[in-house]
């Protein structure tokens, strides 16, 4: 841009925001200070400008309180998602007491919290047992398993009922043939 | 406007205070801006509502230290250009961009209603009846340029756009206005 050209529209735009670089605004502020037909178009762009500004100062208005109660109506009435409704879930307040409820229910389900009545079986005292009243010594020879009883309630196992019944059948097919 | 309404979550007290504060702070500003953009009361009312949603459901997004204003008008903008997408056919798609010569006349459609019709109809009418002339774009940049003073880069973030877009935008607005406010003082003589 030299000095003595005239400035074109666009340039007198850039100039009225101050969007022209440094030396290109003292160029076009020492132009239009000399040259009268740049300066008319430059006060035209000016009042252009303000007008637009006055215009909407004059038309300004408040927001209307419909537009935040409506807002406020949305969001006060909102119901969380599925994912929000899972997130509280997980908050601690209520995360810790469900942990502790779910520790001390485990706890009090599983055996080790009944040392009395938890069944063992000390194998080396029913064997002896055992050896005692089918009146021999302590051995390991195969045979058919005598009919025990729960050492718990005294019911017959249903496996070794079911042998037993099963051995039955085959003497009495034995014996027809 | 039928601008589509966001889901919205239950707020936390954090939420709500933030809000609380942009509403009473930003409210005015932000309902004249849309206001200005969509020329009519009903769909500066839809676009306010849903920008100030959006700032609610976003609110942990903005950078405390940055303009709010700046934020919210961006939004705003999104909005109202999302909004006049979705109405496509009533409305014409923006003069064609950057770099073409300012001429209103001639082959190239314009995106607004030709001049002399609207001066049949609107002389006499207050200037910011003539933003209605605009396209969107056009409208918007002058807007924030001349009204709200920003600068070409402010304008450009808001705006998502070049610098180089906000400045031929703004050129082209300023030169249509200029031959409106001409063409209406010719007929008034």
């Amino acid at each position: 841009m030299m000095i003595n050209d005239h400035l074109s529209t666009d340039l007198l735009v850039d100039y009225l925001h101050g969007e022209l670089a440094p030396e290109d605004d003292a160029l076009a502020h020492a132009h239009l200070a000399s040259c009268a037909a740049c300066r008319r178009e430059y006060d035209l762009e000016v009042s252009l400008s303000e007008t637009l500004r006055a215009a909407a100062r004059a038309e300004e208005r408040e927001m209307p309180s419909m537009i935040s109660a409506l807002i406020w109506e949305r969001v006060r009435g909102a119901r969380p998602g599925p994912l929000a409704r899972v997130a509280a879930l997980l908050r601690p307040m209520v995360a810790v007491p469900v942990v502790a409820a779910l520790l001390l229910g485990g706890w009090f389900a599983s055996p080790y919290s009944h040392p009395g009545t938890r069944p063992t079986v000390d194998a080396m005292y029913y064997l002896e047992t055992h050896a005692a009243q089918s009146g021999s010594p302590l051995s390991l020879q195969p045979g058919p398993p005598a009919l025990e009883t729960s050492m718990i309630d005294g019911s017959t196992s249903p496996l070794i009922a079911e042998h037993v019944e099963s051995s039955h059948v085959t003497d009495a097919l034995d014996a027809a043939f | 406007m039928g601008v589509p309404r966001a889901p919205v979550e239950p707020p936390t007290p954090e939420q709500a205070a933030f809000l609380e504060r942009a509403m009473t702070e930003y409210g005015k500003a932000t309902y004249n801006f849309a206001l200005r953009l969509t020329g009519n009361e009903a769909d500066a009312r839809d676009l306010c509502q849903e920008a100030f949603i959006r700032v609610y459901r976003a609110w942990r997004s903005f950078a405390p230290g940055t303009s709010f204003l700046s934020w919210i008008y961006r939004i705003v903008t999104n909005l109202h250009r999302d909004e006049l997408r979705r109405r496509k056919g009533r409305y014409q798609e923006e003069i064609p961009e950057d770099n073409a010569p300012q001429e209103f006349g001639g082959a190239r459609p314009l995106a607004v209603t030709p001049i002399d019709d609207y001066v049949d109809r609107q002389l006499g009418e207050p200037l910011s009846k003539a933003l209605a002339l605009l396209s969107p774009e056009q409208r918007q940049v002058l807007i924030l340029a001349d009204i709200e003073e920003y600068s070409y880069q402010e304008i450009a973030e808001i705006m998502g756009c070049s610098i180089g877009t906000v400045r031929s935008r703004l050129h082209r607005a300023r030169a249509l206005l200029r031959r409106l406010v001409e063409r209406a003082q010719q007929q008034q003589r």
